[in-house]
């Protein structure tokens, strides 16, 4: 049961932050129990909102002081269930923490705070002609704090890399409220250790980001995008072996398979897939003019001879945006076809993917669960959306089943429990999978090193 | 703890959400529509995002959620009913329907406000609604709304009061007359070589204009305009005798036996006069009536209210389907803003802008966030003065920031608020529907003699 916070503690918070940015109200903490993983709900003690480092500092000296756990949360997007409270924890929140601190275009750096949506910043930073590359398939909604502590990837991460091959500096409010400085001005290892590279990807553990030093991109001059349409997920998977084989940079490599195609083209985001094609690869290819048609031309060719049904190219920008949208807005256009959803994250090596696609749809057989499968084709990362209702308790421990088999699955061709996701709650009893006790002990002494005290995010990736 | 019953104090869970499950089961709590919410990007509680909102209606129809409780009454209550939430879902949930389903289940654990419930009675019947305007009208001939918009200050009942009356004064028509007519010699002449702007297209349907409830009582000029250019543009306007307020500001307070009741007078009176199409110039209340069919969702009543709502168009899409003709030059810039109950809950962005581009000499500037509320809202203004003055006044800015002469959005709601929160800076606050444009265009061009 959720224990309610002491007044006193809810009264100093309150003089940090404000009256109104304290929730203590157990009707009112209900909208907080999950991030984007639905399976699990636990109420926070309290939610606390605050607006700058100085306040992050002072609410966490306060909690430490009492002792009390810290839940850090961005826009809740997270799908390993790593913003999920602990019901004698404390959420704080960095909604209102959504300043665009500074663009420095000369230098291509900007500093955000960290509820900054990873798109706005996009946006933000186009009238330089520089964007901001890690590009989740939640950039519309998920912030650049919750991206530092995912290491978040997405689509264009097969050619850009993930997060971590962006964030520069960060100001880090430690549990104890302490601030430091990891990195800054774009030479983020350039004395010592690289704290920042440890801190990108920590879940939250080692400390609340405040201050996020990114580096910008110039955008690219030319794009072409290419729709590949084939029978059947076996062929799709063949084709994007011989692309890469065949020493093309995609961009981007997408898949999306015939339940995922079904359930976008019901959604707003309709993107104009023929919904009787077995299996869609969307293709990117960014860079200098010269080349690009060549590279697409290639492409195609690869498409055609693993036995694709058709390719397409948008022809504008209008359409590169739609055909993307249907792509990035999937998980959210499952709900149309199930009232639960699990959405898994898992990489394996590129070669192997068709036949761990082929064992997955068994598996799904075997648990009479449908299992929709929309991933990173180019990097062999991995999503299978396993669909659910949790009403039906028998059908969430098939879906427990089934996650751990995949995962199983996925490790002993030599992948991992993971590509982007994160860990969090979710992925916690998957870690012995890949990690040896030494291992996990080295975790857990990382964490030690930055909260001894082990009061942030306890329970999330390593117990 | 997760998924256990409680025992709710205000006895049983009303029954209009829980029959309702089905809507809102397809949020997966992704979180794409926080960004989207208005209420959400100023205040950072998820419980004032859609998300979090329809959170606290599922956490009711599981029984672990009194909707008598504050959390359930304050949040869903400051829901602005934007729906900017639907157009950002990719699992199409249906937040607008919910939101009303929810807060009729509000209304009916804890009474509303004396003054929400005012309004409703005076808006749900014809006499004290013809009563409650001519006073409107008064205060507005007499310059009486405008002097206490200067007089008044301060918070409060004032405040409030001030605020209604700038909305008031706001619904004073633009002087149009006075905004020039041609920027060359023949300009709009040459812009109608084809001769499409001379002759009207032949004959395309028979049309029923609604009169509305604020419309007919403060912008009957709107409607006018709208029979006006409707037939300018072939269109057979017919009068509809005996129709009612749409019922709009009665679902969205959570009353749907009153908006029903209003919906069937609708229904019957249009179908009366048998009309190819039932033609809306207010945003809101075009919404409302689309959404007929659903609001008798499961009724003897709903195939009749599907056909009804299959007829509804906004005015700009009919003037769109049909041309529309090109008027004479009425030289003046206008702040467009998009009404949230045309693009989020219509889907009609467009076609508003299409009818300005048929009035040459309009130098339409979209503000910069046009697809955000402007805080409307039927009286959010006064019953959530402090965040509704936030929204408003960021809408305002955006609006100054154009530094065009007129705002100009196709809600009557829309036009108060941008028009009230314009003149309580001191600004002229002139705003016109777009309609209004293309009217004062056609009465030059003479398509009317």
């Amino acid at each position: 049961m959720t224990q309610t916070l002491v007044p006193t503690v809810a009264d100093r918070l309150r003089a940090i932050v404000g009256s109104d940015h304290v929730i203590t109200q157990p009707d009112r903490l209900v909208a907080y129990e999950s991030d984007g993983l639905t399976a699990y709900r636990v109420a926070p003690r309290a939610v606390v909102l605050p607006e700058t480092t100085e306040q992050v500092s002072k609410v966490l000296e306060v909690l430490h002081g009492e002792g009390i756990d810290v839940i850090p949360r961005g826009a809740g997007t997270g799908l390993s269930g790593g913003a999920l409270p602990s019901s004698d924890g404390v959420i704080v929140g960095t909604a209102r923490m959504n300043r665009i601190l500074s663009i420095d275009d000369q230098n291509r750096l900007a500093t955000v705070q960290p509820g900054v949506i990873n798109a706005r910043l996009t946006k933000a930073t186009e009238p330089y002609g520089l964007y901001y590359a890690p590009d989740p398939a939640s950039q519309s909604a998920c912030t650049l704090g919750g991206n530092v502590a995912e290491n978040s990837g997405g689509p264009h991460c097969l050619k850009y890399g993930v997060t971590s091959r962006y964030v520069t500096g960060l100001t880090v409010v430690m549990a104890d409220g302490e601030v430091v400085r990891f990195g800054g001005a774009g030479l983020e290892a350039a004395a010592g250790l690289d704290l920042v590279g440890l801190f990108v990807g920590s879940e939250g553990c080692f400390g609340i980001a405040t201050e996020i030093e990114v580096r910008l991109l110039p955008k690219a001059e030319g794009v072409r995008t290419l729709l590949g349409l084939f029978d059947t997920m076996a062929a799709a998977g063949h084709a994007v072996t011989d692309i890469i084989s065949s020493g093309l940079m995609p961009a981007a490599v997408e898949i999306v398979d015939h339940a995922t195609i079904v359930a976008v083209e019901a959604s707003v985001f309709a993107a104009g897939y023929p919904t009787d094609a077995g299996a869609a690869l969307v293709i990117e290819f960014d860079g200098t003019e010269a080349g690009l048609d060549d590279d697409a031309n290639r492409a195609e060719q690869c498409c055609l001879a693993a036995g694709a049904i058709e390719v397409r190219r948008a022809a504008s920008e209008e359409e590169r945006i739609g055909l993307w949208k249907g792509r990035k807005k999937a998980f959210g256009a499952m709900g149309r076809i199930a009232p639960d959803l699990l959405v898994q994250d898992a990489t394996v090596p590129r070669t192997r993917l068709p036949e761990v696609l082929a064992r997955i749809t068994e598996i799904g057989e075997e648990y009479g669960l449908n299992i929709a499968n929309v991933f990173h084709a180019g990097d062999g990362n991995l999503h299978p959306n396993i669909l659910f209702d949790r009403q039906n308790q028998d059908e969430l421990e098939r879906v427990e089943r089934a996650s751990r088999e995949i995962m199983t699955l996925c490790v002993s061709v030599g992948g991992t429990i993971t590509g982007e996701h994160g860990v969090g709650i979710d992925k916690r009893g998957y870690m012995p999978l890949v990690h040896n006790e030494v291992e996990l002990e080295m975790l857990r002494r990382a964490r030690w090193v930055f909260d001894p005290g082990g009061n942030l995010n306890p329970g999330k990736v390593v117990q | 703890m997760a998924g256990t019953p409680v025992t709710l104090k205000g006895g049983s869970l009303a029954g209009a959400l829980e029959a309702q499950r089905e809507r809102l089961l397809p949020c997966v709590h992704c979180g794409f529509c926080l960004p989207a919410c208005p209420t959400y990007n100023r205040l950072g509680d998820e419980n004032d995002s859609p998300r979090g909102r329809l959170h606290l209606m599922l956490a009711v129809v599981e029984g672990r959620l009194d909707p008598s409780s504050d959390a359930f009454q304050t949040h869903l209550d400051r829901c602005l009913g934007c729906r900017a939430c639907e157009t950002v879902c990719p699992s199409g949930v249906e937040y607008g329907t919910l939101l009303e389903l929810a807060r009729e289940t509000a209304t009916e654990a804890r009474r509303p406000d004396v003054f929400s419930r005012a309004l409703l009675t005076v808006m749900g019947s014809r006499a004290l609604r013809a009563l409650f305007f001519l006073g409107g009208r008064f205060m507005r001939v007499t310059g009486l709304a405008n002097v206490a918009v200067r007089r008044l200050s301060g918070d409060g009942i004032a405040g409030k009061l001030r605020f209604a009356l700038a909305m008031l004064s706001a619904t004073e028509e633009a002087g149009l007359e006075r905004h020039g007519r041609a920027s060359g010699s023949g300009a709009w002449v040459s812009a109608a070589d084809d001769g499409s702007s001379l002759t009207p297209s032949p004959p395309v349907g028979s049309a029923g204009v609604l009169h509305g409830c604020v419309q007919d009582g403060l912008y009957a000029r709107i409607n006018e305009a709208t029979a006006r250019t409707l037939d300018a543009n072939g269109f057979d306007v017919r009068v509809v005798t005996r129709q009612d307020c749409c019922g709009a500001l009665h679902a969205h307070g959570g009353d749907l036996t009153t908006a029903r009741r209003l919906a069937l007078r609708n229904i019957e009176a249009f179908e009366r006069v048998g009309v190819d199409w039932v033609v809306v110039n207010a945003a809101g209340c075009g919404a409302a009536m689309k959404e007929y069919g659903v609001l008798f969702e499961g009724d003897a009543m709903e195939e009749r209210a599907r056909a009804f709502s299959d007829k509804v168009r906004d005015i700009s899409e009919l003037l769109v389907s049909a041309g529309p003709r090109v008027g004479a030059p009425v030289e003046c810039s206008v702040a467009y803003d998009h009404p949230c109950h045309l693009m989020h809950a219509q889907g009609v962005t467009a076609e508003p802008l299409q009818v300005l581009n048929a009035v040459p000499g309009v130098d339409v500037r979209v503000v910069a966030k046009a697809d955000e509320c402007c805080g409307g809202a039927g009286i959010y203004g006064m019953t959530h003065p402090d965040l509704g003055a936030r929204i408003g006044g960021d809408k305002v800015a955006a609006v100054r920031d154009t530094g065009a002469d007129l705002a100009c959005t196709p809600n009557p709601g829309c036009m108060m608020q941008i028009g009230a929160g314009l003149r309580m800076e001191g600004a002229s606050g002139e705003v016109v529907h777009p309609i209004e444009l293309l009217d004062q265009s056609y009465q030059r061009a003479g398509y009317y003699t």
